[in-house]
């Protein structure tokens, strides 16, 4: 299962972004690959919506990748240090 | 009815008594493993397998053929129902044991511990087997406990025809039997050991709530006891304090490999480390997220940052700071680029200047 996210995750965008990856949370025993190739920014409520779909497919025996992720967000995972906690492709 | 079995009337009719009850003991079985599984999980019982099965058809025809007539109704037959419980270790047999007599009726008349027989070649077969019943009542069911390499010992045996119509020469029953004596002694000695090493965790443990650091070699187990001590709290507090933000708790332990690389050998070294690195690795954090709005941290970051700052202060450079992220995140062409971002972002911090 692949989901693309493109321009900026910041906290407007939020709200949209949850209910549209909500889908997500119900894969069960399949990996996710979260496409970052076109997000320019990610904010805490970004980093949670990743966190959720993590918590969700661990739980269900999945795993999630980050792929395609551009410096700026690599940055903010390695800062928040969440860049220990995903696995990037 | 199976195939070539020859029943007698008596065995018929225990055959037709067992078809009427069948769904009964199907509930009997799930409703059995779901009270041991349920009593386990309470008191933190790890096992290596529990089964449950219902006897089939073909069994018990086969069964009844060869001694049908010592049953008078299928009622005397107590493994209509079996659940067998496989441990890791001999000792958490009895822990099982005692799990079972509490939740379950014990018929004693017809439970057996083989394991006090002590016959000279029966390993494997030195289970434990209760006949137990319902607290709720009902028919009786077998619970077998045994080890895991009591199990692998049942199952080779008769996989050999151990125990089969064959008889078998003397001196492979000799082979057989000094293989019992071996198997029993391996799953003593693995009790023994797990002792043994629980007692050595509880002396380190102990030597790190003491505070005698300096006495506990730095290692996996020894790390984790440290980890309980939640060493990076108060660091994590503080940086957490910066744009008020939440704690995600992650696993520590893939930064133990930076540690070792840094060359430390006890905890008191760890220890050190943090007190010597603390304030400067809060200015780095702070370089790094005072201009963001980001209010969620893992718990890694402390670490993280202390370990960046180390590497730092020793002039590790670029090079440095890539084999911190290689050998947490893996390596990958992107750690050079972290390297670079953490070298921006600590050039004017004062402990940069002392390089």
């Amino acid at each position: 299962m692949i989901a693309i996210l493109e321009g900026s995750l910041d906290t407007a965008a939020v709200p949209e972004t949850e209910a549209a990856m909500s889908p997500l949370l119900d894969v069960a025993g399949k990996d996710i690959i979260l496409d970052c190739t076109n997000l320019q920014y990610i904010s805490s409520g970004g980093l949670r919506i990743f966190l959720g779909i993590l918590k969700s497919a661990q739980a269900k025996g999945g795993q999630v990748y980050i792929s395609g992720i551009t410096n700026d967000v690599r940055a903010v995972f390695a800062m928040t240090g969440f860049i220990n906690i995903f696995k990037f492709k | 009815m199976a195939n070539n079995v020859n029943l007698d009337a008596h065995g018929q009719e225990l055959m037709r008594q067992y078809r009427e009850l069948r769904p009964a003991l199907e509930q009997l079985a799930t409703q059995a493993y779901d009270q041991l599984r349920q009593a386990l999980d309470e008191q933190g019982i790890y096992v290596t397998a529990i089964e449950h099965r219902v006897k089939t058809e073909r069994s018990l025809a086969g069964k009844l053929e060869l001694k049908g007539a010592k049953y008078k109704s299928i009622d005397d037959i107590t493994d209509l129902v079996g659940l067998r419980i496989i441990t890791f270790y001999t000792d958490e047999v009895d822990k099982v044991a005692v799990i079972a007599k509490r939740i379950f009726d014990i018929d004693w008349q017809d439970s057996v511990d083989k394991r006090k027989l002590h016959e000279l070649d029966a390993f494997g077969y030195n289970s434990l087997h209760y006949i137990c019943r319902l607290k709720t009542g009902g028919p009786r069911f077998e619970l077998q406990m045994r080890t895991a390499l009591q199990h692998v010992w049942s199952t080779m045996t008769h996989d050999t025809g151990y125990k089969g119509d064959v008889k078998i020469p003397r001196e492979y029953l000799r082979q057989f039997s000094r293989l019992a004596g071996m198997m029993e002694l391996i799953d003593d000695e693995f009790s023994r050991l797990r002792l043994v090493l629980a007692d050595y965790r509880r002396q380190i443990q102990s030597l790190v709530k003491s505070g005698k650091l300096d006495e506990v070699p730095l290692s996996a187990g020894t790390f984790r006891s440290f980890l309980d001590l939640q060493p990076f709290d108060r660091l994590n507090k503080r940086i957490a304090a910066i744009n008020q933000a939440e704690i995600y708790p992650v696993p520590l332990m893939p930064f133990l490999p930076v540690l070792e690389s840094f060359g430390f050998e006890t905890i008191g070294d760890v220890q050190r480390f943090i007190d010597e690195h603390s304030e400067d690795a809060y200015q780095l954090t702070v370089s790094q997220l005072a201009i963001t709005d980001l209010d969620i941290l893992s718990s890694s970051t402390a670490l993280q940052n202390l370990c960046l700052v180390r590497v730092l202060k020793q002039g590790g450079g670029h090079e440095g700071l890539k084999a911190v992220f290689d050998t947490i995140n893996g390596e990958t062409p992107a750690n050079a680029m972290l390297a670079d971002m953490i070298l921006e972002q600590a050039a004017t911090l004062p402990f940069m200047s002392h390089n």
